[in-house]
């Protein structure tokens, strides 16, 4: 093996960015369409090759050979353990899929699109691969600026305007990240992930310590849109051109959380006021943003601001994974990733498709609209039942991880909050797939009006090729049975114990019960037709049903205001309860 | 180095944040809106450059002066420099969509600005 290996998909990427930013122009048609896609097929199968090879051991690469002198570290290096490399993995799978979903879909761009999507791209692989805390800011930033740039790609005022909160409130959340980053090296005087480990196990309780905790992991929560930081992103997701939401829900916003487990697990773990913060306050924004997130998604009649909602909630339910702190928990909270990813990303490929071919992306002006193009309505509905909890593939195994850590923590409580969150964000898109391909619930009165901007995509691609990539996406999700959450279960004990060696054999806890699949299912399925059917109940019912839901979704709908002053409130807000957790604990 | 002298800068990066953050909170346009982002951006540099300094120290440069002379740390110099181009990055970005939004709805004002009006 090539001992540069784990640099070279990041490098390459880089480089290949760098090259089409120069010599785009000069290419003829569909060639950047053609690099890009090689490029991303490229780190998708190194990345994969590094996370096998890391079952053993993890690879690491020093940058330049500077490693350490006198036992301190002073080189910056990565580290491909198989947490990081999975991740890696499905970040480029999510990439090859949705570039291929965007042939040729920005027309005559000079390769801008393709130059942001491997500079996106290169910033995520390097975020979960890299071993230097400063250095993940900078694949961080990297990243985030070329999503920022992604959104507003199409210079429509609405992508203007969702693009610029999702900046400004992202960009307070780097520099709230870089403030911790200072306090640590401050007090630790180290970048090394390791060494700030090795730094904090010597200072247990200290202030600066959980200072810096506050203010890093608030800003990877921005990213990761957690309750009350996750008002951009409903914004910035509705509005993106489809293909970049699929790589913003599939996986930039989960990254975020992957960047919280990393900072815990490395550098973190040795604190017991941090952990008690993790196991308190943020499990509690877990669980608000899976709440909230259902809640929010079955309001909405935009699709794709439905799906950025039901994203809230979904990777709330990985924070409440991370949050258990339990080989369990982490186990699930990484298969979970991996499924949601890859469902959502194909979610938000049939909004794509509804885009481009019948030029709408309202719930209600689309009904019965989508009967000729069926096969993305059986994707969509199929999506639709694994985001329920449909007990196949990686998303059930993760939350069955979950469900049997919350059970063994003493908190079956969170069990019924999961299976809410599937239900509710499953119910959502079963009733918009209902309405658009089946025709179901006949509208009248005020709901005929759409109150969104009328939005379409460029409709100069076949069918099949938006649709190849949806089916790759869903046919990955669904075939491996119990290997996800088994590779899952492998994979957290390394990344819960990086410098340990103790990779034990405990084997993996059983599911907490397999009726929780079905019966979040049935409860998603029945909520859909009660809402799709909603004409034939009695009026009393109907009726009674709006009455009792008013007072919980009238004000939430008021909180998403898209004000960005507001958003950045809330931000104070969010930062104020963790200072307030930390005195109190 | 008295007391007050050592702590000082971690006063003024504090200030600076609340200050930045209560301006955007409270800003009616765009453009004043990414001032106070940048006013807020400046906290991380005072911070940063307050824990790297050194009383005494030379600037991180040994030419003249040899090896072991006090020097203000040079890892915090080289995350300033690179905040800087974050900064700018940003800053130039958002200004770019603040011209394309002037352009196309002729206000600036956050309030009449909203992405999802429903």
């Amino acid at each position: 093996m090539i001992a540069a290996l784990p640099a070279i998909p990041v490098a390459g990427a880089l480089a290949a960015a760098a090259l089409l930013l120069v010599f785009g122009k000069l290419l003829p048609g569909r060639a950047p369409d053609v690099v890009a896609v090689l490029v991303a097929v490229a780190v998708t199968m190194i990345c994969a090759m590094m996370t096998v090879h890391a079952a053993d051991a993890p690879l690491t690469y020093w940058f330049g050979g500077w490693s350490s002198h006198g036992g301190q570290v002073i080189g910056i290096r990565f580290v491909v353990d198989q947490a990081g490399g999975a991740i890696a993995t499905l970040v480029g799978v999510l990439f090859v899929a949705t570039l291929v979903f965007a042939w040729g879909f920005f027309g005559e761009t000079h390769a801008h699109f393709h130059v942001l999507m491997l500079l996106f791209m290169a910033g995520m692989v390097g975020f979960c691969l890299t071993h230097d805390l400063f250095n993940m800011f900078v694949w961080f930033e990297l990243m985030s600026v070329a999503a920022f740039a992604l959104t507003g790609y199409h210079l429509r005022p609405s992508a203007l305007e969702g693009a610029m909160n999702f900046t400004v409130v992202n960009t307070i959340g780097s520099y709230l990240l870089l403030s911790g980053i200072a306090l640590i090296y401050a007090e630790i005087g180290a970048l090394d992930l390791s060494a700030l480990g090795a730094g904090v196990a010597r200072m247990p309780g200290n202030p600066v310590v959980g200072a810096a905790f506050v203010l890093l992991s608030s800003g990877f929560l921005i990213k990761g849109a957690q309750v009350p930081f996750h008002f951009w992103l409903s914004d910035a997701h509705a509005v993106a051109p489809s293909p970049v939401s699929v790589i913003f829900s599939g996986a930039m916003v989960a990254i975020g959380i992957f960047g919280v487990a990393r900072l815990i697990f490395t550098i973190f773990a040795p604190d017991p006021a941090v952990l008690h913060v993790v196991s308190t306050l943020l499990q509690g924004m877990g669980v608000a943003s899976t709440i909230v997130g259902a809640i929010m998604a079955l309001t909405q009649r935009h699709l794709k601001r439905m799906l950025a909602f039901s994203t809230i909630s979904h990777v709330g339910i990985m924070l409440i994974g991370l949050a258990l702190l339990s080989r369990g928990g982490v186990a699930g909270m990484l298969a979970y990733f991996a499924g949601h990813g890859l469902v959502k990303g194909a979610l938000f490929m049939v909004a794509g498709i509804l885009l481009a071919t019948q030029a709408g992306i309202d719930e209600i002006g689309l009904r019965g609209m989508g009967k000729p193009i069926w096969p993305a309505g059986v994707a969509m509905g199929l999506a639709g039942l694994l985001l329920a909890g449909l007990p196949v593939g990686a998303m059930r195994g993760g939350s069955d991880l979950i469900e049997a850590a919350a059970r063994d923590a003493g908190r079956p409580w969170l069990i019924a909050v999961l299976m809410f969150g599937a239900a509710g964000t499953g119910a959502a898109v079963l009733r918009a797939a209902g309405r658009i391909f089946l025709g179901l619930g006949p509208v009248a009165g005020e709901e005929e009006s759409a109150p969104t901007e009328a939005e379409r995509e460029n409709a100069n691609r076949p069918l099949w090729l938006m649709l190849a990539p949806t089916i790759v996406l869903l046919a990955l999700v669904l075939p491996f049975g119990g290997a996800p959450a088994g590779f899952g279960w492998q994979a957290a004990e390394r990344f819960m114990h990086p410098d340990g060696v103790d990779v034990s054999a405990v084997a993996m806890p059983a599911p907490a019960a397999a009726w929780h699949a079905w019966a979040s299912v049935a409860i998603a399925l029945g909520f859909a037709a009660v809402q799709l059917f909603r004409h034939r109940l009695p009026r009393w019912l109907t009726q009674g049903a709006g009455a009792a839901s008013q007072p919980v979704t009238a004000p939430l709908a008021v909180l998403h205001s898209g004000l960005v002053g507001d958003y950045v409130a809330w931000l104070v807000v969010g930062l104020a309860l963790f200072t307030a957790c930390f005195a109190l604990g | 180095m008295t007391d007050i002298q050592a702590l000082l800068p971690w006063f003024v990066a504090a200030w600076l944040f609340g200050v930045g953050l209560y301006a955007i909170v409270t800003s009616r346009n765009f453009v004043h809106l990414i001032g106070c982002l940048s006013v807020l951006q400046s906290s991380t540099y005072v911070l940063l450059l307050g824990i790297g300094y050194r009383n005494g120290g030379i600037a991180p440069i040994f030419v003249d002066h040899p090896p072991t002379t006090p020097a203000v740390d040079p890892v915090l110099q080289a995350l300033v420099l690179t905040d800087v181009v974050v900064g700018a990055t940003v800053t130039a970005l958002l200004l770019a969509l603040v011209l394309q939004v002037h352009k196309q709805r002729g206000t600036l004002d956050p309030d009449k600005l909203r992405p999802m009006q429903r």
